[in-house]
């Protein structure tokens, strides 16, 4: 990393035209990013004769990843929501030209101080306030689905689908990704791939802005029970919300606290309740369902591309082998558990 | 063999996990080290059951096959499958046997999606047998280090 950060000062530098003496110091990555390297620093600059400091982090294109995303639509989505009632880092500056940095790249504040690690979260001193945390959590998502896109600017950087094909759409893809990247077969997505395709969901009455992976370990928190901002929209994009929300009750994000506990912080019922409250919109079960098990092809499609980019040697950060072997097998006891046949 | 290639990867792991990784800078690396080590003791698992796991689910999906050449009552797909449940595992290497259970997976979906569309008792009484096989399947590739 050390030889990004004269390149990221020689950068910041031509952004910051009336700064002078633009440093950047403390290049330090963060472990687990699947989708984008994801780095702090702190840049430093003198201007109009004081100096300054400030907590960065860069979001860089890696060679692989677990995700496949347009950095522009993830840009966009920070900046649609900052600042809002959902609470995000303010975005800075989106470069595509891989010149300055090797790959295309962001960078946003960092919110210094605060935990997103969901090991942290259920132990001390996090866990006494993991009710807090759960209202909030849904309640937030209540937000971004009541959101309208079109209000936001999010209509013209997101693709459109008319809101009947939505699932399609998302189908489609995350078949194509399955398809494209197992190195095994997957009798058991393959079983709820024929049985999604056999009863669509109905239609949401327009599109809302879906996150795309909303879970308990891509928000920031503190030890107070608040949370500070959602993170991680790079597969954000216009959809059905129930998306978002069957995403977020999956089973294999419940990190080992019970399956009677969605995100590993509260019951079902009661997200579900939190959700409804905060959208204004009320959740068909039979449609939800269907969202439920798309997840799971959606979650599937995700380890086996990981996977997949691990053993071709495109990446070989350890988050993605061990992601496809555990989250893999997860994923498909998640399954087993949402069709009664884990028991 | 000894030691014990297990016992060499639990060494291994040990020595990552505990000696190297706390003496790694910055702290991506460390986390990466730890993730190996990590990954380590997961080999070291299936190194234990790669033969037996793989041994085991060939047999049980040849068995359904017999069952399906019963439920599909012509064309290609019988025809592989009765040709498919008559055979058996001489090699038991483990890339041999790996390929011969992608082969037996791969021809289990089709199996199933071909069930699917029977409305018979026997039919039905199969598909029972088919995701009872596949919740098996999970648990023969589950990870102890797997929250869930």
């Amino acid at each position: 990393m050390s030889d990004l950060t004269p390149r990221l000062a020689d950068y910041l530098a031509k952004q910051m035209p009336h700064a002078s003496d633009v440093r950047v110091r403390d290049l330090d990555r963060i472990f687990g990013g699947a989708s984008r390297e994801t780095s702090r620093f702190v840049m430093s600059w003198t201007e109009s004769g004081e100096t300054h400091e400030r907590r960065l982090i860069l979001r860089r294109d890696p060679p692989g990843s677990l995700i496949d995303t347009d950095r522009k639509i993830e840009f966009a989505a920070y900046r649609a929501f900052h600042p809002t009632d959902v609470p995000v880092p303010e975005p800075l500056w989106l470069e595509e030209n891989p010149a300055h940095l090797d790959y295309p790249f962001f960078i946003m504040e960092e919110l210094a101080g605060f935990e997103a690690s969901p090991q942290a979260l259920f132990a001390p001193p996090f866990n006494a306030h993991l009710d807090a945390i759960a209202q909030r959590k849904w309640t937030i998502l209540g937000e971004i689905s009541k959101a309208d896109p079109a209000a936001l600017g999010l209509d013209t950087v997101m693709p459109l689908v008319e809101p009947g094909e939505a699932w399609r759409r998302e189908l489609d893809y995350w078949e194509g990704e399955l398809r494209g990247h197992a190195q095994e077969p997957q009798p058991i997505i393959e079983a709820v791939l024929r049985q999604l395709r056999r009863s669509p969901p109905p239609p949401p009455e327009r599109l809302h802005v879906v996150h795309g992976d909303y879970r308990t370990g891509n928000f920031l928190f503190d030890g107070a029970g608040k949370i500070h901002a959602i993170l991680d929209w790079e597969m954000a994009h216009l959809g059905d919300p129930l998306e978002d929300l069957a995403w977020g009750i999956n089973p294999v994000w419940q990190w080992g606290q019970g399956l009677d506990r969605v995100g590993g912080l509260t019951n079902r019922a009661q997200a579900i309740a939190w959700w409804e409250a905060a959208s204004g919109l009320r959740v068909d079960p039979d449609a939800l369902r269907w969202w439920e098990l798309f997840s799971c092809v959606k979650g599937q499609g995700i380890w086996v591309s990981g996977g997949a980019e691990y053993a071709d040697g495109q990446n070989q950060d350890p988050v993605l082998g061990m992601s496809s072997w555990m989250m893999g097998n997860a994923q498909d006891r998640a399954t087993l558990h949402l069709l009664g046949r884990l028991t | 063999m000894k030691p014990d290639p297990t016992r060499v990867l639990e060494h291994t792991m040990v020595a990552l996990m505990g000696e190297i990784a706390p003496a790694v800078q910055p702290a991506y690396r460390q986390s990466s080290v730890s993730a190996l080590g990590a990954m380590l003791l997961c080999v070291r698992e299936e190194f234990d059951r790669a033969v037996a796991r793989r041994v085991e689910e060939n047999a049980a999906i040849r068995s359904l096959f017999v069952g399906g050449g019963r439920v599909i009552q012509e064309g290609s797909l019988r025809d592989r499958l009765l040709v498919a449940a008559d055979e058996t595992d001489p090699d038991l290497h483990v890339p041999a046997l790996e390929a011969r259970n992608q082969q037996l997976r791969a021809l289990l979906v089709e199996l199933h999606a071909a069930v699917e569309a029977v409305e018979t008792p026997e039919a039905r009484a199969l598909d029972e047998a088919i995701w009872a096989e596949l919740r098996a399947e999970t648990d023969r590739r589950r990870l102890t280090l797997q929250a869930f």
